[in-house]
């Protein structure tokens, strides 16, 4: 079984965070607050409960290094948490922004963060000791809408982005002051703050979980139309690879190594892709297989399950739906809005994940070892 | 321009509507309907092309008998493009039209998954 851990830790999870030895787990169970557990005594305990904001929070990350959390919210603010002491003590970041805060991510280097919003926006946030204060820089006019996810190129500089107007976008964020010249990128030329790399339209519906491979030279982000986008040589000459798959659409992304990808989604099971040798990318498989898969009654259940919730649990009990999902042999109850990677630091794959979601659960998943994972 | 390519598409139309009579005189259906949704005009704007490409494509659907049969020599490129049309069938609400595309519709989910029917909905710029 590729799902070794299931922990029903809320209602329902917006996203979570790991602490930097994986012991610790922030989550936003769907409200203004974040909760972080700790796995103790073979039980997970709340240590902490993070109340600043107004509104649901839509993002957290929590820095390897630095040992900070950042938050984004829909009350249009982040805060950075640092932990002093035995306390977490925030720090108001003013986005200058007028619509929600949607994703949120640390830089490699771990100096900035990115923040996506709902107002067609980036704020690139970076720290200036001398006012002891984050600063908010605006990338504008350049979505057509909200930015729903956001990922950091491995060189510190590039940044991608996925919006809802079905674009994928990369930008430079070098700001004067904070990155040096040498610092990562090997073009020749300067690159100021905000210019556009490239602009790919390849989904005519909302785009969403942007992510770049390890290496930094492919990018892979999942359309609302069931199509997942694999883009090889993005500096340079970009080339791009769609893959239609027969299910619901995914919402998050992660590059296992560089040649293999999981994708979460409206499915509830992951779903693995890989690239073949001609470099070719498919969908290879579900990470958890379904045991019931008579596909002349799936989608007939499928139905069945939703007209159960419609029209109330007075005709199907309660648990119809969650209970013939449990009957596939399937971690997740509902829709997985989240992944995030597990891996020791050096590790050049990554074989352990884990993935939240509107059904409340924190899943931490595991590759088999003897599994061929294409590198 | 626009203009000339839209007289250019028509024209195109019409001489697969032909091909497709013809097609359908040799009882080759499943042929007909791949005509018909071959060269689609989907990234225009101009309801009189989508009109005229629509009735081609019903001519070809409603000739259909097997469904079975249908699908056991249809590519899996027309999946997601005769999916948007079997949407637009339905929303005619013509009677033998919505019957015979939802039988359509049942086989076309078995084969092409709900990934299917999302790309069809999803797609606001590509429409028929």
């Amino acid at each position: 079984m590729p799902a070794v851990e299931v922990h029903q830790l809320a209602q329902c999870i917006t996203c979570h965070a790991w602490s930097p030895d994986r012991t610790m787990v922030a989550l936003c169970p769907n409200n203004a607050e974040v909760h972080i557990y700790k796995f103790t005594m073979d039980k997970w305990e709340r240590v902490h409960v993070l109340f600043k904001h107004d509104q649901i929070i839509s993002g957290i990350d929590w820095s390897l290094r630095s040992n900070k959390i950042v938050t984004a919210s829909h009350d249009r603010n982040s805060y950075v948490w640092n932990h002093e002491g035995s306390e977490w003590v925030p720090t108001l970041v003013i986005l200058r922004l007028n619509r929600a805060a949607l994703c949120v991510q640390w830089s490699p280097k771990e100096n900035k963060f990115a923040v996506g919003s709902g107002a067609k926006t980036v704020c690139i946030c970076y720290y200036e000791p001398e006012n002891n204060w984050w600063v908010s820089k605006l990338i504008r006019k350049r979505h057509d809408s909200s930015v729903t996810s956001v990922a950091w190129h491995p060189d510190n500089i590039f940044l991608a982005t996925t919006s809802t107007d079905g674009k994928c976008r990369v930008f430079s964020t070098f700001i004067k002051g904070v990155d040096t010249k040498d610092s990562g990128t090997s073009s020749s030329r300067d690159l100021k703050f905000g210019e556009q790399i490239v602009q790919l339209d390849l989904s005519s519906s909302w785009s969403f979980g942007v992510k770049w491979s390890p290496s930094g030279n492919t990018l892979a982000y999942a359309g609302h139309n069931s199509t997942v986008y694999f883009v090889e040589d993005v500096r340079n000459s970009p080339s791009a690879h769609n893959v239609a798959y027969r299910n619901l659409p995914l919402r998050d992304l992660l590059f296992v190594s560089e040649r293999m990808v999981i994708g979460v989604g409206f499915d509830c099971n992951p779903m693995v892709f890989t690239k073949d040798d001609t470099g070719l990318w498919s969908f290879a498989k579900f990470l958890e297989e379904r045991k019931t898969a008579q596909s002349n009654s799936k989608y007939g259940s499928q139905f069945s399950e939703a007209f159960g919730k419609l029209y109330g649990q007075s005709r199907h009990g309660a648990n119809d739906g969650v209970d013939s999902l449990r009957a596939r042999g399937i971690a997740h109850e509902n829709t997985i809005t989240c992944i995030i990677p597990l891996q020791k630091e050096g590790d050049k794959i990554v074989r352990r994940f884990s993935s939240s979601g509107l059904d409340g659960k924190v899943v931490i998943w595991e590759l088999d070892y003897n599994t061929d994972i294409p590198e | 321009m626009e203009e000339e390519n839209i007289e250019a598409m028509i024209l195109r139309i019409e001489h697969k509507s032909k091909k497709i009579e013809n097609l359908l005189k040799q009882s080759k259906p499943v042929e007909a309907l791949k005509t018909a949704l071959e060269v689609s005009p989907t990234n225009t704007k101009d309801e009189r092309c989508k009109s005229a490409n629509w009735i081609v494509v019903h001519r070809a659907m409603m000739a259909i008998r097997d469904v079975d049969g249908m699908f056991s020599s249809l590519d899996p490129e027309y999946y997601d493009i005769l999916m948007k049309y079997l949407y637009r069938g339905l929303a005619t609400g013509d009677r033998p039209t919505c019957d015979q595309c939802l039988r359509i519709h049942e086989k076309l989910t078995e084969k092409a998954g709900l990934g299917c029917i999302l790309r069809s909905l999803a797609d606001t710029v590509n429409t028929v």
